[in-house]
């Protein structure tokens, strides 16, 4: 595991090339936050546009809650599989410890971010502090500025998921999936991104934590990557 | 721990595993060396790596799009190096060097690159000697060649290449894996462990571990074999004691004084006190690229057509040894044709020699892919003679005597020195094609005036020519002539543009590749016809058009592009396909060459790379395009 990074005022504040990202993909047993919990954690760093391929984290999790049938026919994930897995106390622990202060990027984050933030503050009384980056809203945003083949997203569906982005960008999305694998293709969709942004005169990383907090997105809704219910 | 083997390192070591040199690390090895690793991407046009910018920071392998190497010389154009395709890597040389990049490395579509970092380099450098091997052999001489003949505007043949022995320090070509052994074992061990090691030389140390000599491949048959030396006795019998070193900072060339002032092929390289490596004559002559420059020597020495003809059937090997070693393709037709020419002119100064002065002044023409420079391995003659116009019958009688003669010599020297003779008899010793300049002109202009098809296809091929020896004024008249009347010359021009639309570029609706349905050539593709060949045509076309003198399809292009007011857009387009089609047709030649088999002109479009088949493909649109621009220009005379 790396050395972790010496404490900056504000991490976000760095130039988009020299920040530390941590890309994540969780995988739940549901999506209502009271009910439901992690099933497993995925984690890929990048440096600036630079995927670590060796520096990744991946830890399954013995859910509170027993998994739903539908939850092991989407995630392939069985209940015999988790029931010798840590609990989420410690994989949380060590899943902090491997983001230390970097900015977490995800699709839709903010619900992987709800599920951990309620899991830290019920551990740790606060929740997860740092700054994180939607690359969903960053890709409304950059549709809506005209990036990208055929400007306006050509070829994706209405309601779009996180291989559709992927897709888009002919990044393989074949074989079977985990959150790891999910997160490493988050990361190559923020990756192609990173060009964009900078083009679109976007130096900082906060710039872009700023964009997933505000942007609403575009016309277009989506669907957010492996759920159900909607 | 578990994440270290997660999926995503399984794809990236299934990926490695196709690409040398990391194919040749074993299981473990490649999980090491995958962990450190990581990836970024570039949209098309990045510039990767600049030339005299910071040196690499990382070994970058391509798993996705293609780069373009170039280097931008003080002055004049930018020099292509080299294309990159998935699985190729670049960076390397400035990474170990840590000065400064060598070239531009800019991507030429959406790239997508695995990087390894400069530590976990090293330690693949040290510890894998086959890796070192690999990569100095496929960088290391595309940019010697590209240097020497190119970056410096030389003669191919001399200076030029000589600068990286004066830039480039011994650390940087040295042979990391030093094979030693104690200097008490026997002749017979030390070969073990050297043929074992399939090295040249082994460093004998003493009971102190201190170097005390050193045996090489001479040693073993100079002092062991020839003189029927026991191979039991002790190798510190036999071992050179006078170990010469040289610095890892020294500049090659100190190194090369060295082995020549001393008498030795291999040196010792030592770095702060401590013997990192060992520097061979044939790594340095791989840096200066002598070979070529040896053979031309060699050939210059020669007075009789039989010292020569050994020397001449060297030129095949020595292409073939550069291209080996990793030089590249698209210099060695000018080698080839530096290499011909030398040997075409030194066999016309023997001919002179042997028969006199001729009595009247002529130029010895050639034409064809030798008058295009574009030759490649395997060479027919092609060639025809001119001389001054007869002003009496008895001029015109001596004439005709002495270039028979001196013809017939010249044919049988080439023959000697491996040249076939021309199958359709285009050759100076055929009396149709030795003729005084007066009837070549009236040639010229009856096959231009009177196009049946039989006088376009001796057009296209004599129209090429180029003057090699004698009174150049003679070529340079017959060349004015024909640019004095060929323009505008619309029913000729238009015989040619018809021809080159009827050689429709393979590829179907679909945009995949149409193939030999049948045959010894099932499912290949006939580049030399399908790719080169309308490339040359079309650009001989243009070049008629406008008068350009130039013979060699690149030549002719910069010309095309200065002067040709609709083609001018086309003619970087052009002239990047064109070296491509030859890059990968010398380099499909080359592998057969290897195989023992025959050179063709056949390649397999399965077997080329991802960014090949891209560029390929568009090398073949762009030929319909070109063809679909002759159309409109000709089109009243299109049937």
């Amino acid at each position: 595991m790396p050395a972790m990074t010496v404490r900056k005022e504000r991490k976000s504040a760095a130039a988009i090339e020299d920040s530390r990202f941590v890309v994540i993909d969780t995988e739940l047993t549901g999506l209502d936050e009271r009910r439901d919990s992690l099933v497993s954690i995925g984690a890929v760093r990048m440096q600036g546009g630079r995927i670590g391929m060796g520096d990744t984290f991946y830890r399954m999790i013995n859910p509170r809650r027993s998994l739903t049938s539908e939850s092991v026919l989407i995630h392939g994930i069985t209940p015999s599989e988790v029931e010798t897995k840590p609990a989420v106390d410690v994989v949380l622990r060590e899943f902090l410890e491997y983001c230390g202060d970097d900015i977490i990027v995800g699709f839709c984050v903010s619900i992987d971010m709800g599920f951990l933030g309620r899991e830290a503050e019920r551990l740790f009384g606060h929740a997860v502090g740092n700054p994180a980056i939607d690359i969903q809203r960053v890709f409304e945003w950059l549709l809506g500025r005209g990036f990208f083949p055929g400007g306006a997203g050509v070829g994706l569906p209405r309601r779009y998921q996180l291989y559709d982005i992927a897709r888009y960008f002919d990044i393989e999305v074949n074989g079977a999936h985990n959150a790891l694998i999910d997160a490493f293709i988050t990361a190559q969709i923020f990756q192609r991104f990173i060009p964009a942004v900078v083009r679109a005169g976007i130096k900082r990383s906060e710039e872009l934590v700023g964009i997933s907090r505000k942007f609403k997105g575009g016309e277009r809704q989506h669907y957010f990557s492996g759920m159900f219910g909607f | 721990m578990l994440f270290k083997k997660s999926l995503i390192n399984e794809d990236v070591i299934g990926f490695l595993k196709g690409v040398p040199p990391f194919q040749f690390l074993d299981e473990k090895a490649l999980q090491v060396v995958v962990s450190g690793l990581s990836m970024e991407y570039y949209p098309k046009g990045t510039i990767i790596l600049r030339q005299d910018g910071p040196p690499s920071e990382w070994l970058r392998v391509i798993k996705k799009g293609g780069v373009k190497v170039f280097i931008t010389p003080d002055k004049g154009e930018d020099v292509l190096i080299d294309y990159r395709g998935e699985g190729d890597a670049f960076g390397l040389l400035s990474l170990v060097g840590g000065d400064k990049s060598r070239a531009n490395i800019v991507a030429v579509d959406d790239t997508i690159c695995y990087l390894l970092d400069k530590t976990a380099v090293m330690k693949l450098v040290e510890s894998v000697p086959a890796f070192t091997e690999f990569f100095l052999k496929s960088f290391l001489n595309k940019f010697i060649d590209k240097t020497y003949e190119e970056m410096h505007n030389k003669s191919l043949l001399f200076g030029g290449g000589d600068k990286l022995l004066f830039t480039t320090p011994v650390g940087e070509i040295a042979a990391k894996n030093v094979r030693r052994a104690s200097d008490s074992i026997s002749i017979r061990e030390a070969a073990g462990i050297m043929s074992e090691g399939r090295c040249s030389s082994l460093v004998l140390t003493d009971g102190e571990g201190v170097p005390a000599g050193i045996v090489t491949d001479r040693d073993l048959r100079d002092k062991v074999v020839s003189k029927g030396r026991s191979a039991d006795d002790k190798v510190s019998d036999i071992m050179s004691v006078s170990l010469i070193k040289a610095e890892a900072r020294d500049y090659c060339f100190e190194a090369l004084l060295k082995m020549i002032r001393y008498n030795i092929h291999h040196l010792l390289v030592v770095d702060h006190g401590r013997l990192t490596g060992i520097v061979t004559n044939h790594d340095l002559m791989m840096l200066q690229g002598t070979s070529p420059i040896s053979l031309a020597r060699e050939m210059e020495s020669q007075h009789t057509i039989d010292g020569l003809a050994p020397v001449a059937r060297k030129i095949n090997e020595i292409v073939g040894l550069l291209l080996k070693e990793g030089a590249k393709a698209s210099n060695i037709t000018r080698i080839i044709t530096e290499l011909n020419d030398r040997l075409l002119k030194k066999i016309l100064e023997i001919g002179e020699k042997q028969l006199g002065a001729p009595p009247l002044r002529y130029c010895w023409i050639i034409f064809g892919s030798e008058g295009r420079k574009e030759q490649t391995f395997k060479t027919d003659q092609d060639n025809a003679l001119i001389y001054q116009d007869p002003r009496t019958e008895e001029e015109e009688a001596a004439a005709r005597t002495y270039f028979d003669v001196f013809s017939a010599f010249v044919r049988d020297g080439l023959l000697k020195c491996g040249f076939p003779p021309c199958p359709a008899n285009y050759m100076a010793s055929n009396p149709q094609w030795r003729q005084p300049l007066g009837v070549w002109k009236k040639y010229f202009s009856s096959w231009v005036y009177s196009p049946t098809p039989e006088a376009v296809l001796k057009s296209l091929i004599f129209f090429d020519f180029r003057p090699i020896y004698g009174d150049f004024a003679l070529a340079d008249s017959l060349r004015d002539f024909l640019g004095s009347f060929i323009e505008g010359q619309m029913v000729f021009l238009g015989y040619m543009a018809n021809m080159i639309i009827k050689n429709a570029p393979p590829v179907g609706f679909f945009r995949s590749f149409i193939v030999e349905k049948s045959g010894e050539h099932k499912n290949e593709l006939n580049l030399k016809v399908k790719g080169i060949a309308p490339l040359v045509d079309m650009t001989r076309l243009f070049s008629l058009e406008k008068g350009i003198r130039e013979t060699s399809t690149i030549e002719r292009l910069s010309e095309v592009r200065e002067r040709h007011t609709i083609v001018r857009e086309h003619a970087e387009e052009l002239e990047h396909a064109f070296e491509f089609m030859m890059l990968l047709r010398i380099q499909h030649q080359f592998e057969q060459i290897e195989a023992g088999k025959n050179p063709d002109n056949f390649i397999n479009p399965d077997r080329l790379s991802n960014l090949e088949k891209k560029t390929i493909k568009e090398s073949f649109a762009l030929i319909t395009r070109m063809q679909d621009i002759i159309i409109e220009r000709y089109k009243p005379l299109i049937w």
